[in-house]
């Protein structure tokens, strides 16, 4: 069973857009056409939700005349139905009721994207029958959707800023659970939108135990309500080898992978042209990058110059066509011939051509469209000296030496400041101790750019914080905040070191393998696992693995370069398994440094750096 | 598999609670409740009735195209007459939908005059009716695409069509040009054979001028033959030239129509943008002028205040 969120995603929602009738068959009656022209409504996040799966004109081919915002005013279409998709939210239901009141649509079917709760369903019915128009209402349903998927195996969470807000250390413990529960409901959406229930692992202590957790009480407690969700998915995957893991990790397991910076196409892209909700948008532009664009689709993990070198290929054969057309149509030649053979094939070249003509421009439209893309990357590229930066950073990364003349002329050459700011801090991470001398010279580069110091020195206090939590016992309380971050600080970058050493694989991957693989592994036996299947009580079967089909969410900001390693796993291991990557956020380097850089501030290390704790 | 939960039961009791929170009486309470069991269809406007009965024509007509699409692909199943029975009536059928797209296009504009036409005062009546006519603009647009789909997939059988009456016609030409040419041939070896055979012969004299006739007539037969046979060469070729030609027709005309919208809209705009730039010409100069006169104006202005300030000077002193 080959998991494809984003189909089943677009499944549901086709489903909820045809009002949840069946599909007639072409022979069978126009019954459920009696309601054939619909208007969607929607508010902001769903918009954003909706619109990498589907497309204005796919949703016309489902019968919706108009989508609208649910905050913008509008108009009365009394002949109508209407369907709205809109987060369970008070303001939301009071805008339903008014619409409901005014008589706007002939009926409403509201959807909400996840569970409503009970109060806010009951202010949506006191409203609507104060106002005599409880009739209109004609459906009410949850529809577990609140996630949005880029692609078939990545999906991202949509809430912004989780790592700041879990990592904040004036944070007060009721933030920390509602974010935390509102993790959990998103992975439930996800959850019951493949249909699984999920065997739940993740490391000891911090944020990924509080939401493993969370999830899990969250499964036990629906599959205890009849009818749930998953009854019918329970027959069809009987045996829990089908079953898929559900890996939870914190951002903080491996904080490189957020900042670093790739040299792959689709990595850059998202880095420097800022891609978002896969659309780009330049300067003089807009354009899509998703699974209609073939060559984004066939190239976006290469390596750039390899990229430039494909989109000149693609040119060339592309010019190679069109000059045979031309030539095969007589566009070149001097003189008619009217053979008689000739003639025929003639015009069978003529109509061969002018079919071909679309797809020719679809092409030319497609390249076109690539070399801006990369003439703009380029232009950054230069600009920055990007490459200068890919390649310290992979030295660092990966052989553990650093060229501590280059480190210097990049930290006081060009970039721009985050640039110089994530070096530095890749930097930090990568070694366990590095000389104080070298440490001073950075910093002092670092200082003579004019860099905001924060997020440097947060990490500095991390580390620091770690070489003296390092030996601390794992069981501790958890009710005090800062004791469990640095307690989590403390694991989490000892094992990345420890992983550091062997090459640059990814630690996150080499954990996901080893937890999909079920052997007794050092690294991940003390992982705790959470299966809301079995009995609470029960030591029953606690089943490890060896697991097909993974779900790997990262809780703090995920990246393009994971989700390629771990498409990598995937296709490396035999036979195929399949991964499945989400985050609460999709960050660029650029976007998390700068998260770390307000952590740092919370924290009071600011550019005044006068809290410097003694290495 | 319903991954949905339905919440509409809870709603229904929340709402009865409500209900009666808000005082409704008992009849009022179980009509409430008897509306969410039995649903009322709601009247629907005459636009929205004519655009469902569009809907259903497109959809016959799509199972007709379904239905004789074997009859119609297949070599040997109708005859050439049939299938242009058929094309015929799709064709019929494609313009009366257009038809009604078409009048329920002109109906929006109608309705979008009259209401302006009425309510001189109204503004805000023309900005409730917004999302309205974008409503039904969107039904149009979504009828339009239907039909053009349809349509095309007939398009798509009716090149296939062509296709294998080419293919028909051209292996009919290469297989009678190979016989012909063999038989072009033979009569060669005839004569050849025949002028040896009456070389021989001729040295027997009692029968020479009764072969010498034959001889005369076999070669005029064989003249004739040939000179037939080019002529049902060149009909076919003729007949082939026609069908390539017709599918030619057929292929541009599709190719043309679909840009004629294009250009009549780029023209109609193009001829818009020529009128707001004459406008903006006109303003222009008309800006000049007034500029070039209000600094005279100026001028004289503060020509006729330094004077009367002077004057009230001397006058003071």
């Amino acid at each position: 069973m080959a998991l494809s969120l984003r189909k089943k995603q677009l499944d549901l929602i086709t489903r909820m857009l045809h009002l949840n009738q069946q599909q007639s068959s072409p022979d069978g009656g126009g019954d459920g056409e009696e309601e054939a022209y619909k208007i969607l409504v929607m508010d902001g996040p769903c918009i954003s939700l909706l619109s990498p799966v589907l497309r204005v004109g796919d949703l016309r081919k489902h019968g919706v005349t108009l989508h609208l915002n649910i905050d913008k005013a509008r108009q009365q279409v009394p002949d109508a139905p209407a369907v709205y998709l809109v987060r369970p939210t008070p303001a939301n239901a009071d805008r339903i009721a008014a619409d409901a009141a005014a008589g706007l649509y002939a009926s409403f079917h509201i959807n909400f994207s996840t569970s409503v709760p009970r109060p806010v369903l009951e202010r949506l019915a006191s409203a609507t029958a104060a106002s005599r128009s409880a009739h209109r209402v004609a459906r009410v349903a949850d529809q577990y959707l609140d996630f949005t998927c880029l692609e078939d195996g990545l999906f991202s969470l949509a809430q912004p800023r989780a790592y700041v807000s879990l990592n904040d250390p004036a944070a007060a413990d009721a933030d920390i659970t509602a974010v935390v529960d509102a993790i959990a409901l998103g992975l439930f959406c996800v959850a019951s939108t493949l249909g699984t229930v999920p065997i739940i692992r993740c490391a000891r202590g911090g944020p990924a135990e509080m939401v493993a957790a969370a999830l899990d009480a969250r499964l036990r407690d629906h599959l205890l309500a009849k009818p749930n969700l998953f009854t019918e998915a329970a027959s069809s995957a009987a045996s829990s080898f089908q079953r898929p893991v559900l890996c939870l990790f914190d951002r903080n397991f491996e904080l490189s992978v957020g900042i670093q910076h790739d040299w792959s196409y689709r990595p850059l892209v998202h880095d420097v042209l800022s891609l978002k909700l896969n659309k780009l948008k330049l300067p003089t532009e807009k354009y899509d990058l998703d699974d209609s664009d073939p060559f984004w689709v066939a190239n976006s993990w290469l390596e750039f110059p390899e990229v430039a070198k494909e989109i000149e290929a693609q040119l060339a054969k592309y010019k190679q066509d069109v000059d045979e057309v031309n030539q095969r149509t007589g566009g070149g030649r001097d003189g008619v011939e009217f053979d008689g053979t000739d003639l025929i094939g003639n015009t069978k070249h003529l109509m061969n051509a002018v079919n071909s003509l679309p797809e020719l421009t679809d092409r030319k439209k497609m390249i076109d469209k690539h070399t801006n893309i990369a003439t703009a990357l380029l232009a950054r590229i230069k600009e920055r000296s990007l490459d200068g930066y890919y390649r310290c950073e992979n030295d660092m990364l990966e052989n553990g030496t650093v060229d501590r003349s280059m480190l210097l002329s990049l930290l006081s050459g060009k970039g721009t400041k985050e640039d110089k700011l994530r070096l530095a801090v890749t930097y930090l991470l990568s070694f366990e101790a590095p000389p104080p001398s070298e440490l001073e010279q950075v910093e002092a580069a670092l200082r003579e750019s004019d860099v905001d110091m924060s997020a440097f020195l947060y990490v500095k206090r991390i580390k620091s914080l770690n070489t003296q939590f390092a030996a601390a016992s794992s069981t501790a309380s958890r009710s005090n905040i800062v004791d469990w971050a640095e307690k989590l600080y403390g694991q989490s970058i000892s094992a990345v070191t420890n992983y550091l050493s062997d090459g640059r694989q990814l630690a996150l991957t080499r954990t996901v393998e080893a937890l999909m693989e079920g052997k007794p592994n050092p690294e991940v036996d003390n992982y705790i696992l959470f299966d809301p299947r079995a009995p609470r009580s029960g030591t029953g079967g606690q089943f490890r693995g060896p697991f097909r089909e993974a779900i790997v969410f990262m809780i703090g900001g995920g990246n393009y370069i994971e989700y390629r390693s771990l498409i990598e796993l995937g296709q490396r291991s035999q036979p195929s398994k399949h991964v499945i990557y989400g985050a609460t956020e999709i960050l660029n380097g650029v976007e998390f440094i700068q998260q770390l850089a307000e952590l740092g501030q919370k924290a009071g290390l600011g550019s005044g750096g006068s809290n410097l704790p003694s290495q | 598999m319903s991954r949905v939960r339905d919440r509409t039961e809870d709603y229904k009791d929340s709402v009865r609670v409500a209900a009666l929170s808000h005082g409704y009486t008992e009849s009022q309470l179980a009509a409430l409740m008897s509306s969410f069991i039995i649903r009322k269809p709601s009247p629907r406007s005459p636009f929205t009735n004519a655009a469902v009965k569009t809907l259903e024509s497109i959809r016959e007509l799509e199972k007709f195209i379904v239905k004789h699409r074997k009859d119609y692909v297949d070599m040997h199943r109708t005859t050439e007459q049939e299938r242009d029975t058929i094309e015929h009536e799709v064709g019929v059928f494609v313009k009366a939908c257009k038809e009604q797209i078409d009048i329920l296009k002109n109906r929006i504009h109608e309705d979008e005059r009259n209401k302006r036409a009425k309510t001189w005062l109204g503004t805000s009546d023309e900005n409730s009716r917004l999302d309205l006519i974008a409503h039904q603009h969107g039904v149009v647009l979504i009828l339009s695409e239907r039909l053009h789909s349809v349509t095309a997939q007939f398009d798509r059988l009716r090149s296939m069509r062509f296709q294998e009456a080419i293919n028909r016609a051209m292996p009919r030409k290469k297989f009678k040009k190979k016989p012909e040419t063999k038989l072009a041939e033979t009569p060669k070896s005839n004569l050849v054979l025949q002028s040896d055979v009456s070389k021989s012969g001729d040295q027997e004299v009692s029968t020479a001028p009764l072969r010498v006739q034959e001889q005369l007539l076999d070669d005029e037969t064989r003249a004739l033959q040939v000179e037939l046979s080019n002529l049902l060469d060149t009909v076919q070729e003729t007949e082939t030239k026609m069908i390539e030609m017709s599918a030619l027709n057929h292929l541009m005309s599709t190719h043309v129509l679909q840009q004629a919208q294009q250009i009549q809209y780029l023209y109609d705009q193009a001829v818009e943008a020529t009128n707001n730039v004459e406008r903006g010409n006109k303003e222009l100069s008309q800006a000049i002028q007034r500029n070039s006169s209000s600094r005279t104006f100026l001028l004289l202005f503060f020509f006729v205040l330094t004077f009367s300030v002077l004057f009230l000077d001397w006058y003071k002193n």
